[in-house]
């Protein structure tokens, strides 16, 4: 983390380095389905960012004594490839941050997937961040919920996750890398956009009450964009089924 | 009116609870991908796994052999045992085929098969288990279908393993592939009517089946001994006649 003495000009007139608005996400697409052998498998590209999650499961849980006989256990690996930073976060192999992401992605989908109906399973969620440029764990999320809904895994809701933060006295939605690195605050969420629950909320620096307001609503008014992108993704597999079906006849 | 639902999305306000759903705070969710038929009020999933039910039909392969007892590979989470009988220990091998019945499912835990039955040969297919209905087809007319045109052995079990022997193979995986692909839009029979038409080119002429088993008159011993599509066939008999019927090439008739 940069200090905030060397920070640069990240608001310019009104305008965040990229040109967006303080409240205006950054291109966001996926596809469902990409992979053969996942049950359930998404790519994601969130500006800069590329995320493959694929979802195995519910298998029969290795090592044994792992399992729950009465509901599913949820296993979760995030990672970053080799290459996809020029910074830190580019090494390989499971850091302290990797865990700490594992954790918490594991833990928000364990409020929505129905575990009991499952026992002594397990369902692996394997997130792979093959380019990264600021807000991966969020991205990581959005891709393994719509991987878990196209592996067909009961759940509540399909979740989605983006982070609102604090740049010197503005909220603003959705960090790039340059942004994460030099704001005051960061403050990622998970919704389950059903009932905007919250499934995942971190902080990283000070919110006050407002701020957290702010953001909160934020991140609830970019979630239905989100979230139409999902369902849009997951319907895309039997729309272009559908098409292929058409020109057969 | 059938519409695509997602997990989370509200499917009736009033209605009882059907199928893939929860309630919450008075309301119906659907818990997965699935087509939702209006009509029916029921809810078919799109995707996901198979949850066994007493009764089902499955095929498996033996993992273990312990005494009478054979572990059974379902490619499930679950745990499935097949209980030999008392007499014949032995009889089945690590890697052999069976097609089961399911007689149990202990505490949710264990998975008990009755009623096996040997598949020697033949090749093993995994297809997707929310897709086996439709294999099947109303009254096993698209399994039918494909058994007839392609003249494999079919048996397709509930846990979404398929086992095919015989005659043209790689048109009938074709076949149960595109089947998989496009599960959920309607007009599927007629399509597939045709693609096995269009590459029914391929279809090995009976002349080759005899020099196969040396026998011309009887094309298939093991059709005869298991019967062309397993358990699938309420009167295996009349099958077996279907069948050499369909063998003539030129002259065949599907039953819808």
């Amino acid at each position: 983390m940069a200090s905030k003495a060397d920070r640069p000009e990240l608001i310019i007139k009104g305008k965040r380095l990229d040109g967006r608005a303080f409240n205006e996400l950054r291109p966001i697409k996926i596809e469902a389905g990409v992979l053969k052998n996942a049950a359930g498998s998404a790519r994601l590209e969130w500006g800069d960012n590329r995320v493959l999650a694929a979802v195995f499961g519910p298998i029969e849980c290795q090592p044994k004594h792992t399992s729950d006989p009465a509901k599913a256990v949820i296993k979760c690996k995030y990672s970053m490839a080799p290459f996809s930073s020029i910074g830190e976060h580019g090494r390989t192999g499971p850091n302290r941050r990797a865990i700490e992401i594992s954790k918490v992605t594991k833990e928000a989908f364990e409020n929505v997937v129905f575990l009991n109906e499952y026992p002594g399973s397990e369902i692996d969620i394997f997130i792979e961040v093959l380019q990264s440029d600021g807000g991966t764990r969020c991205a990581g999320i959005t891709a393994a919920a719509v991987a878990m809904a196209n592996a067909g895994i009961h759940m509540k809701d399909v979740m989605y996750a983006v982070s609102a933060g604090k740049v010197g006295n503005e909220m603003l939605l959705d960090f790039n890398m340059i942004e994460d690195n030099y704001s005051d605050s960061d403050m990622p969420m998970a919704i389950s956009p059903k009932d905007n629950s919250v499934l995942l909320l971190q902080m990283d620096g000070n919110n006050s009450k407002e701020e957290l307001k702010k953001g909160m609503e934020m991140v609830l008014e970019a979630g239905k964009k989100i979230s139409k992108i999902q369902r849009d993704a997951l319907l895309e597999v039997y729309r272009k089924a559908e098409a292929n079906a058409e020109k057969g006849v | 009116m059938k519409t695509i639902v997602m997990p989370g999305d509200v499917i009736e306000q009033t209605a009882e609870r059907i199928e893939n759903t929860y309630s919450e705070n008075g309301k119906l969710y659907s818990k997965i991908i699935g087509l939702y038929d209006s009509e029916k009020g029921s809810l078919v999933s799109l995707e996901g796994i198979w949850s066994p039910r007493v009764g089902d039909n499955v095929v498996g392969i033996i993992k273990s052999a312990r005494n009478a007892v054979y572990e059974v590979d379902l490619s499930f989470f679950l745990r499935s045992i097949l209980v030999g009988s008392k007499y014949d220990r032995h009889i089945h091998k690590p890697g052999d085929v069976i097609e089961a019945t399911i007689k149990d499912v202990e505490d949710r835990k264990t998975v008990v098969l009755t009623a096996e039955r040997v598949l020697h040969g033949g090749t093993v297919l995994n297809v997707k288990p929310t897709k086996v209905p439709r294999i099947i087809g109303k009254a096993n007319t698209m399994v039918k279908q494909i058994s007839d045109m392609t003249r494999c052995n079919i048996i397709v079990g509930k846990n979404g393993i398929v086992w095919i022997k015989g005659g043209n193979v790689a048109l009938a995986t074709a076949a149960i592939r595109q089947i998989e692909d496009e599960a959920h839009t309607s007009g599927l029979t007629e399509r597939i009517k045709k693609m096995l038409e269009d590459g029914g080119g391929s279809m090995p002429e009976p002349v080759q089946e005899a020099d196969k088993y040396g026998n011309a008159e009887t094309p298939d011993n093991d059709m005869r001994r298991n019967g062309p599509h397993g358990s699938y066939n309420k009167d295996r008999n009349a099958e077996v006649k279907g069948y050499t019927a369909a063998s003539d090439n030129t002259d065949i008739e599907i039953e819808k």
